[in-house]
């Protein structure tokens, strides 16, 4: 077995469980927390309040966008360009159709690429660069959040330096930082990608029940 | 042309049997033409069937010039950057780390704005990134392959060239906000000549200095630059199409090589001040302030004027530099 | 150092019980607020959005540090992958040290408002973290020795500022005789029983009387109960659970033995919100009643006509009690009394839902060592109100009305304050009968 059928093969399967299997139990262990139902008599319907804020919160609302335009526009830039790659790149969706399931897609043309690429490595470096000078964020950040940022970007970093896809060895570069950071996912902050989702939800419904969602 | 190729071949037999000529299949048979060839060498455009910018040219004579010029630039731009090397080092040698020389007073002063920090940081994380696959790219032919193997040397080139294209066109952004959120006081003024002439107290003595010394508003206007010229250049390599012409194009390869090796060179200075060379410079451009003795030693005029605002109250300086930068003493005046 | 910071670190040393704190946060820590806990990317922009950052621009006291105790005691304890990260030594317990660090922010600066939620991008409710956080440092022998004592009061005699039994009658007597108003006292049944706030009865007492003279009006079946009266529940904010319980349950028996179908809740914010949405839930059972704010209350008649008031020419702006408005779902009741009585009504930006807390709120206004700070999240609201022009600044709740009044006393604002209630008893129209009307 050479190193790339190798990086390729067993590693990526693991990577790739741990991956999903430990988001799974993430999100499931949240659950099995469990608790008690809210015995106070809603005024509004909890569902819709869940829906709304699920939505509110994906922009700035309430008067604030002055205040937070810098996240919105980088945290944007950044997650926007991020996706955009990780969906529509043509090594991903050649990657994706190969072995996972074939998307019912087309991929985006190089050009494209470039422009996802641009606002992904920029929205980070920016958000990035914030969190170590801002003194608020200076205050609130750990560990976890320098290491999840770097492994971000280490993961598009190789993948951009591998765009040439004439290299065996820069893609197998990508492929272990991905499974790096596949496997670092689950156990840290990063899973706020799926987090956030049941935040805007307990939100939405405990405070929409009684009337506003903020 | 190549893909039509095969295809005429299987429309047209060749015009003549082979066993009846043997010269070469053209038009002009096995004559030979001098000037045409001399045309051709200097670059005469001929007549084509896909008509495009310089199709018809056959040798373009103007590449062995370039290839010159690139060559001369690689050598001595190589030297220029083992000299600003060789400089620091030996400095540090010599003279060791400036340190601040009346010790930490523990209280600070705000120097540089969030905004101003953000802007730097990302204008250097980019500076990096492209001068790493720069210079990579510059010199990597030259003295990888003996050290890492050709095979290694294409791997890192190829991943040069796509970051290197990658993150140039953020630069351009960059240069541009670096300019406009520092431009405020790096103009010159009479102190930074008397500045120069004390050699900027880095061999002793003390040279006076306001916000920025003049080594300091060099760099700015050195960094804008040459920004500037790599960002035109950068984009003419990016995006050779659109501007057509190939001596247009060797003009910004050109350009783009010494500009940048004439950047790197400052800033290999600029890095070796603000960081192992010079004891409390750092900060102003992490936490946003700086010692009260560091301003003091290093840039007393702009010390005098904010002298006020030095306070023990490290979290609320900071604060208010991130907020204001240096400023806040100004608003308090008015 | 804020003063109150240095009030605390000067305090003799406490004895503090950190493993009744672990002990709390695991058992407080339920799915929701795991979610939380589970989402919060340190992006800081809650900072943006809390007045204590505000006015201070102290980066600690950016909302989502409050959520830092009970997140190391979750990652410890009860998140997923708890035992993998204890095993490997990167879950370190809380500390003593944490606790007394944390306890300024959690008691001093937080008026569990929820602004923060608003800007929130994962929509983090932060209030109810502090909320229970205070439940944690206090079993920890933690929390201002002000407020618990506020608490305390409000359990040995009935109200945290010492309205007893005895001075509850006294007192409605006398605002019965020189208001000339009849003020309804334990009657034995009633369909609405009507709570106070002892900060009303003590410094607003002509608020007590606006409330008895409208519902007479509005010819409603009230009265007051001595068993129980006390609608602010200082367990809550003071993070004693069994006393919010005993308040909670007062009020629940005293409604229970009138008969009551609604028990009205006067001007105080918190008072409302821990009644209307925590009160089932502290008590363990639904309420055997409907809870109404009372602006909510006087809307609802209004609307059905049994109340008329005349004109206001003063030009005035309403000033958002946040657990009425944004917290409580009744934002839109108190312009509605307002609404064709005040003839120059104007609105603050930002207003409604999304408005500026007044700094005294979850029990903040019972701390004297954090009177400096509310004194400067006041100059927000004295901004806010001086750019509408408006002559007088409106509230519904008594809490945010003695806060407001201690800075403005303090900064020598020369604003006008009052109380909606009051405003409208003033403004009753008389001459309408209060014959209901057809029902729409």
């Amino acid at each position: 077995m050479t190193a790339m059928e190798f990086i390729e093969g067993p590693v990526w399967y693991a990577a790739s469980a741990i991956f999903v299997l430990g988001i799974a139990w993430r999100i499931a262990a949240i659950f099995m927390i469990g608790r008690a139902r809210d015995l106070s008599v809603s005024r509004r319907s909890p569902i819709v309040g869940a829906a709304k804020a699920v939505l509110l919160h994906s922009v700035p609302h309430g008067g604030n966008l002055g205040r937070t335009v810098y996240h919105f526009v980088t945290g944007y830039l950044f997650h926007i360009g991020l996706f955009a790659l990780l969906l529509f790149a043509a090594p991903h969706v050649a990657f994706i159709n190969a072995g996972i399931v074939a998307l019912p897609w087309p991929a985006m043309p190089h050009w494209a690429f470039i422009i996802a690429a641009e606002a992904a490595f920029a929205g980070l470096i920016l958000l990035y660069v914030r969190r170590l000078t801002d003194p608020v964020t200076r205050q609130l950040s750990d560990v976890d959040d320098h290491v999840g940022v770097w492994l971000t970007f280490v993961a598009m970093l190789t993948g951009c330096l591998a765009l040439q896809e004439a290299h065996a060895g820069l893609r197998m570069l990508h492929m272990l930082s991905v499974e790096a950071l596949m496997i670092y996912f689950p156990f840290s902050r990063l899973t706020h990608a799926f987090t956030f989702l049941l935040a805007r939800v307990n939100t939405g419904a405990a405070l929409g029940r009684r009337g506003f969602t903020p | 042309m190549v893909l039509l190729a095969p295809y005429a071949m299987a429309q047209s037999p060749p015009p003549f049997p082979a066993e009846s000529y043997s010269g070469p299949n053209t038009a002009q048979g096995g004559q030979s033409s001098p000037e045409m060839w001399r045309d051709i060498r200097r670059g005469k455009s001929g007549t084509v069937v896909f008509p495009r910018p310089e199709g018809g040219v056959l040798i373009q004579s103007a590449g062995e010039t370039w290839r010159l010029r690139h060559d001369t630039t690689v050598a001595y731009g190589g030297g220029l950057l083992l000299a600003v090397l060789g400089v620091a080092g030996s400095y540090l040698l010599v003279r060791g780390r400036i340190p601040i020389k009346g010790g930490r007073t523990g209280r600070v002063i705000p120097r540089f704005s969030l905004v101003q920090r953000i802007v730097h940081w990302f204008a250097a994380v980019l500076f990096v990134l492209l001068a790493v696959t720069g210079l990579l790219l510059l010199f990597g032919r030259y003295l990888l392959p003996p050290i890492i193997g050709q095979h290694a040397f294409a791997l890192a080139a190829s991943a040069s060239i796509e970051a290197h294209n990658l993150f140039g066109p953020l630069f351009i952004p960059a240069v541009v906000a670096l300019c406009v959120t520092f431009v405020r006081g790096n103009g010159y003024r009479g102190v930074d000549f008397t500045w120069l002439l004390k050699g900027g107290g880095f061999f002793g003595g003390h040279a006076s200095s306001l916000k920025y010394n003049f080594g300091e508003k060099s760099w700015f206007w050195w960094s804008v630059v040459m920004g500037l010229v790599l960002s035109a250049s950068g984009m003419a390599l990016l995006l050779p199409s659109v501007i057509g012409d190939r001596s247009v194009v060797q003009l910004a390869n050109l350009a783009h090589a010494i500009a940048a090796l004439l950047f790197i060179a400052f800033a290999i200075g600029h890095i070796y001040l603000g960081t192992i060379g010079m004891e409390g410079a750092l900060e102003g451009m992490t936490r946003g302030t700086v010692d009260e003795n560091w301003a003091k030693e290093h840039h007393d005029l702009w010390w005098a004027e904010h002298k006020t605002s030095a306070t023990a109250d490290i979290r609320r300086a900071e604060v208010a530099a991130a907020e204001r930068g240096d400023r806040a003493v100004w608003e308090a005046q008015r | 150092m804020t003063s109150a910071a240095s009030a605390i670190a000067d305090a003799p040393a406490r004895s503090i019980n950190v493993q009744a704190a672990v002990d709390k946060f695991n058992a407080l820590t339920n799915a929701h607020i795991a979610s939380y806990l589970d989402a919060c990317v340190h992006c800081g922009q809650c900072a943006q959005a809390c007045h204590f950052h505000e006015v201070t621009r102290d980066p600690r006291r950016v909302p989502a540090m409050k959520l830092a105790p009970i997140t190391k005691v979750y990652r410890r304890h009860k998140a997923p992958f708890a035992g993998l990260r204890r095993t490997l030594g990167l879950a370190p317990e809380l500390s003593r040290k944490d606790l007394e660090e944390w306890e300024e922010l959690i008691f001093d600066s937080c008026t569990m408002c929820g602004r923060c939620t608003v800007v929130c991008p994962m929509a983090i409710d932060i209030a109810s973290v502090v909320a229970l956080s205070r439940q944690a440092f206090v079993a920890a022998g933690l929390g201002p020795p002000d407020l618990l004592q506020a608490a305390d009061n409000a359990r040995d005699r009935g109200s945290p500022l010492g309205v007893t039994r005895e001075v509850l009658k006294d007192r409605v007597e006398w605002l019965a005789d020189e208001h000339e108003t009849e003020i309804r006292l334990d009657k034995p049944k009633a369909d609405v029983l009507l709570l106070i706030s002892s900060i009303e009865l003590m410094k607003y007492p002509r608020s007590v009387v606006a409330m008895a003279k409208l519902l007479n009006h509005a010819g409603v079946d009230w009265t007051l109960s001595s068993r129980g009266y006390e609608s602010t529940n200082f367990g809550f904010l003071a993070g004693k659970p069994d006393v919010a319980r005993t308040l909670i349950a007062r009020i629940t028996e005293a409604a229970e033995a009138l008969g009551a179908r609604t028990v009205i809740v006067p001007e105080c914010g918190h008072a409302f919100g821990v009644l209307r949405w925590s009160g089932a839930n502290i008590l363990g059972r639904p309420l055997p009643y409907e809870v109404r704010h009372i602006t909510e209350f006087l809307a609802q008649h209004k609307r059905d006509g049994r109340l008329r008031f005349k004109p206001i020419d003063t030009s005035m702006t309403y000033h958002d009690p946040c657990q009425i408005s944004r917290r409580g779902g009744a934002t839109a009741d108190a312009r509605y009394l307002l609404d064709g009585v005040a003839s120059d009504f104007r609105e603050m930006t930002p207003t409604g839902n999304y408005n500026w807390c007044c700094g005294g709120g979850g029990g903040v206004q019972a701390l004297g060592r954090a009177a400096e700070v509310r004194h400067e999240v006041f100059r927000i609201k004295m901004r806010q109100v001086s750019e509408t022009g408006a002559a007088m600044m409106v509230s519904a709740c008594s809490n945010c009305r003695l806060t407001m009044d201690e800075s403005k006393a303090a900064l020598g604002w020369d604003g006008e304050l009052e109380s909606l209630v009051e405003l409208l008893a003033v403004h009753l129209d008389d001459t309408a009968s209060s014959a209901p009307r057809p029902a729409r």
